[in-house]
């Protein structure tokens, strides 16, 4: 019985390790398939990389074509500005801020400003001297000085008017003039620019070296600021120049200079080397121009039509001098102390020399 | 519609510029004035390559874009023209133009540069066709015979192709493919190229 169990428990551990044999084969058969795949690629993959490490020696000639990691210099056999370049950038970005920037922006802010001072004219009017005119006359600006002011003034229209038929011409004549029509125009006024520009530097040079002496700042300019030099009523105490008008003085130097190196750079593009100097030298032109024309309104609105006498300052050199005391309380008692600089003129009922002589003694007043 | 295209192939630029004088030679520019040039890129060094460039032709053209005057059209089959009766020589296009392609015969003071001149596709410009005034200003009209650009026909290795776009980039992906059937000998990154299949 002993031995007939233990041949009994013989045979059951065979038909155990069978089954447990044929259950791994059952299971582990199917998976080969998967398993020489998974082989298969991962050989594939290292032959992959092994290709991959041969770089192609021009795998990155596309950076280079395009600029993309650095400026790359090619060589050619066409000599001028930039012929080694195949693809140059700069180009784009100078349209960009040309036709989507000073553009758009410039005839906004030239037209704001213009509407802004009509607007203004038409709700305040022109500023009348209190008291109307004295016939007294102190003066204010010298034959030069003036020279130098109608000089500037002309060169800066003159460039002003070509240079804006230049930028908006093609959007503004050419439905007028048509296409032939226009180009003449756009000619002339290229030539003119062009010709006539390097008279500006004479004129900013010349207006420098006249005005600048009365033009610094001090700490009475503040107040100025402050009160907005009288833009909202009243009167705000000034010397000789009040800050409004110091402001434009070195607005026009530093923007008139920026004008000059710019414009200096394009006219004499053939000895600038590349196309980045020249774009570059526009937009700092096209921002100066446009930021000048702007403001330049306000000073015509105000040496006009906008306060009664300040015209006279530039056409004859003297103003009144109830001008000077509304508009340059300080400026018109250091005259009136200054004896000799003050003139009084006979007017047409020949009052004005009595009242001249009335009029000095207001000075202590 | 056809869309007129050049292609350059840089491995096949053998910097013969054999295009350069094609141009000069049909359209019978001026000196100084390069309508196309090839540029190498690493000259003598590993990887060199060189291009055939001129006008793009762009759909979208830079010149165009910021001529003060307007006086560039784009023609029925894509191909960017100007009018040298109303260009008046300021030089906008040529800073705008990412290719150097305007050119102008004269850099003298005051920024006097003449009319610009450039590629036209040997499609002349804008006066009658075949007339003499158009071949002084703009030289050969060779699409209105029914022919490609004298740059592209003339190119030995055929490098530059001109035509239309469709036609080009069909010749062009064959190339590729071709040349990625060998590419494991040259040495190219079929992975990256994307054909690695």
């Amino acid at each position: 019985m002993a031995a007939e169990n233990r041949h009994n428990s013989g045979r059951v551990r065979k038909i155990v390790l069978f089954c447990v044999f044929s259950l791994l084969v059952v299971v582990t058969v199917p998976l080969i398939p998967y398993a020489i795949d998974a082989y298969a690629v991962a050989g594939k993959q290292a032959s992959v990389e092994k290709v991959a490490a041969l770089e192609h020696p021009a795998i990155n000639l596309w950076n280079e074509v395009r600029q993309r990691n650095e400026k790359v210099q090619g060589t050619t056999q066409v000599k001028g500005v930039d012929t080694g370049t195949l693809i140059n950038k700069a180009g784009e970005d100078w349209r960009q801020f040309r036709v989507e920037q000073l553009v758009p922006y410039g005839a906004w802010f030239i037209g704001g400003v213009f509407g802004a001072i009509v607007l203004f004219y038409l709700f305040r009017g022109t500023q009348l001297m209190p008291g109307g005119r004295t016939g007294v006359l102190i003066p204010r600006f010298t034959l030069n000085q003036r020279t130098a002011h109608w000089f500037t003034a002309g060169v800066f229209w003159l460039l002003a008017i070509t240079g804006l038929i230049l930028l908006y011409g093609r959007y503004v004549l050419i439905p007028v003039l048509g296409a032939e029509g226009f180009s003449v125009t756009a000619s002339a006024c290229k030539e003119m620019h062009n010709l006539f520009g390097p008279l500006f530097i004479v004129s900013v040079l010349a207006m420098f070296v006249l005005y600048v002496r009365h033009n610094f700042f001090n700490l009475g300019d503040l107040k100025w600021f402050a009160k907005g030099g009288g833009m909202f009523g009243g009167h705000v105490s000034a010397g000789r120049f009040n800050a409004g008008e110091k402001t434009w003085f070195w607005l026009v130097i530093i923007f008139g200079s920026a004008l000059c190196v710019s414009g200096l750079i394009l006219v004499l593009a053939a000895l600038v080397p590349g196309r980045e100097i020249l774009s570059l030298a526009h937009v700092f032109h096209g921002i100066s121009a446009v930021l000048l024309i702007a403001v330049s309104f306000g000073h015509i609105y105000l040496g006009t039509v906008g306060v009664e006498g300040t015209l006279d300052s530039m056409t004859t050199g003297s103003v009144d001098a109830a001008w000077a005391k509304a508009h340059h309380d300080q400026w018109y008692a250091e005259m009136m102390n200054d004896s000799d600089a003050v003139e009084a003129v006979d007017q047409e009922q020949g009052s004005g020399l009595a009242e001249g002589g009335v009029a000095r003694p207001e000075a202590g007043s | 519609m056809a869309r007129m295209k050049f292609f350059c192939d840089a491995e096949r630029c053998i910097e013969c510029n054999g295009c350069v004088t094609a141009c000069k030679n049909e359209n019978e520019v001026p000196w100084g004035v390069n309508r196309r040039r090839v540029v190498t890129i690493k000259d003598g060094e590993p990887g060199e390559r060189s291009l055939s460039v001129a006008c793009m032709h762009c759909s979208d053209a830079p010149c165009a874009a910021v001529c003060p005057v307007d006086c560039f059209y784009t023609n029925d089959d894509g191909i960017v023209l100007h009018d040298k009766d109303t260009c008046i020589g300021c030089g906008y296009c040529f800073y705008a133009c990412p290719f150097g392609a305007p050119q102008f015969p004269s850099d003298a003071a005051f920024a006097s540069r003449g009319k610009m001149d450039k590629c036209t596709f040997c499609a002349g410009g804008p006066e009658v066709t075949h007339s003499s005034e158009e071949f002084t200003k703009y030289g050969s009209n060779r699409v209105a015979e029914g022919k490609l650009p004298l740059c592209a026909e003339m190119c030995a290795t055929k490098a530059l192709l001109a035509g239309d776009a469709d036609v080009l980039s069909d010749i062009y992906r064959k190339r590729i493919v071709n040349r990625g059937a060998s590419v494991m000998n040259w040495g190219v990154q079929f992975n990256k190229a994307g054909i690695d299949g």
